[in-house]
């Protein structure tokens, strides 16, 4: 299926989803004015994609500087999504990647991780 | 209760634990019952326990967000007030620069007209000496009763042309300290007064000669004679040292002299035009726009302090109520235009 890619705005992260690779990234601030416009198409590519990849390795990195509480909501809801890929046998290895002075940021991939079962959860401080 | 322990007992999300824990029994309830009923109400309470943690974290997000923005809201004021107090001071050094700005140029008027008055007194000084030296030989002749008829005739006519010269010089450098100490009351003291235009920028523009000559510069004033203008005189002579000033040490390379001109006429009735021109080497476009900033120079480390012709658009736009524009071109010279009313209604701030 065709890859989605979004270059970043001002208020809405990078999306690169890579998905004959099996790599997924999102990257950046997110505090859109409408969490549908930035997370409908990225929730719509999401659900098709872990549909047909029983089996495979995917890869999704989270590189978040800043959300805002729908955000937050949305991300929560992906992680549901991916656990239960993961159920279904989809091998899923989550990087949520944090600033090393990010403290709020390590601890909301702490607590959002919380939920995950089945999908390899890293928590891994950027370099510098 | 004591408050301690009514804070520690204190739970945000009681009243959905206690729903969860009635659900709890409600399984328990149906133990024995419809099988469907009971995986139902078992993920409606996943559902809910789900709903719950993630409501949790919500609140904490949003916890999170608003003490980041109360507390990048805190540094914003902070940062306002240093902003704020740092234009304050800066606005005080910017006042007290021009000020001192001022007051250089009107050191390099009073050292002009004392340059300028220079040539008479001391053209006046050798003729009184010459003079003297002339009445101490005739002293002795008259005493050794030895005067000649030639010896007589030739001091007269000594006499009468050193006095001749002694006069013509004392009332020069009288002149000149009167029109100086016109223009210098007139710098220091901002008042209001009538003046006649064309006689004032004659006299600014003579206490501004040396530097001119010096130079090698040519000015040419064309100014209707008897026209009278009520304002202020200071503001004036500043604006026109500023620009002889400017011209001299800006518009020409070194020994290269030039013609400046101040061309004054009336457009309308009640309105006066002032040119100023040179034809030194001009403005670069580049710079044309912001040459009335405070501040700007080309000539930083070299003694410029970039305020001259900030001033001068402070004192057109502030006393003279007028208003300034200038015309340049690479290579051909630098006009300025001001046009300000023949009487200033006073209703600007004099200070200057």
């Amino acid at each position: 299926m065709e890859n989605l890619m979004i270059a970043a705005t001002e208020r809405s992260p990078e999306v690169e989803f890579d998905f004959a690779a099996g790599r997924l990234s999102l990257k950046g601030e997110s505090y859109p004015e409408d969490a549908s416009t930035v997370f409908g198409p990225i929730f719509a590519a999401l659900e098709r994609f872990l549909e047909q990849v029983e089996g495979r390795d995917v890869r999704f990195d989270f590189n978040l500087i800043y959300f805002n509480s729908s955000s937050a909501k949305a991300l929560m809801n992906m992680f549901q999504l991916l656990d239960g890929a993961a159920e279904r046998g989809v091998k899923i290895e989550v990087n949520w990647f944090y600033a090393p002075d990010d403290e709020t940021m390590q601890e909301f991939g702490e607590d959002f991780s919380e939920d995950l079962e089945h999908v390899t959860f890293n928590l891994v401080a950027t370099g510098d | 209760m004591p408050e301690k322990e009514a804070a520690a007992s204190f739970n945000l999300f009681d009243a959905e634990e206690r729903v969860l824990a009635d659900a709890v029994a409600l399984r328990g309830r149906l133990a024995d019952g419809d099988p469907e009923l009971r995986t139902g109400v078992e993920a409606l309470a996943e559902a809910y326990r789900r709903s719950v943690r993630e409501q949790r974290r919500l609140v904490k997000v949003s916890d999170r967000l608003q003490h980041q923005l109360a507390s990048v809201n805190q540094e914003l004021v902070k940062r306002r007030a240093q902003a704020e107090e740092a234009l304050a001071r800066l606005k005080e050094a910017q006042e007290t620069l021009v000020q001192a700005e001022k007051l250089a140029s009107l050191g390099a008027l009073v050292g002009g007209v004392a340059h300028e008055i220079n040539t008479p007194v001391g053209i006046a000084l050798s003729c009184a000496s010459h003079l003297a030296d002339a009445t101490t030989h005739m002293r002795k002749l008259f005493e050794a009763d030895d005067i000649g008829v030639e010896d007589f005739e030739r001091y007269m006519e000594t006499a009468s042309d050193t006095t001749q010269l002694i006069l013509g010089n004392c009332e020069r450098a009288a002149a000149l300290i009167r029109s100086f100490k016109q223009v210098a009351v007139d710098r220091t003291s901002a008042e209001r007064r009538r003046f006649e235009l064309a006689s004032y920028i004659a006299e600014t523009l003579a206490s501004l000669k040396p530097r001119i000559r010096q130079a090698g510069h040519r000015v040419d004033i064309d100014c209707p004679p008897g026209l009278m203008v009520e304002g202020y005189p200071g503001a004036l002579s500043q604006v026109l040292t500023n620009f002889v000033m400017n011209s001299i040490v800006h518009g020409y390379d070194e020994g290269q002299s030039g013609r400046l001109s101040i061309t004054v006429d009336e457009p309308a009735p009640d309105l006066i035009r002032l040119v100023y021109a040179d034809d030194g080497r001009g403005i670069a476009e580049e710079h044309r726009t912001r040459i009335f900033d405070p501040f700007f120079t080309t000539r930083r480390g070299a003694g410029g302090t970039g305020l001259g012709l900030h001033i001068v658009y402070n004192l057109v736009t502030g006393p003279l109520e007028g208003q300034l524009s200038v015309d340049s071109e690479d290579g051909h010279g630098t006009r300025f235009t001001l046009v300000f009313p023949r009487q200033a209604s006073g209703s600007e701030s004099p200070v200057f």
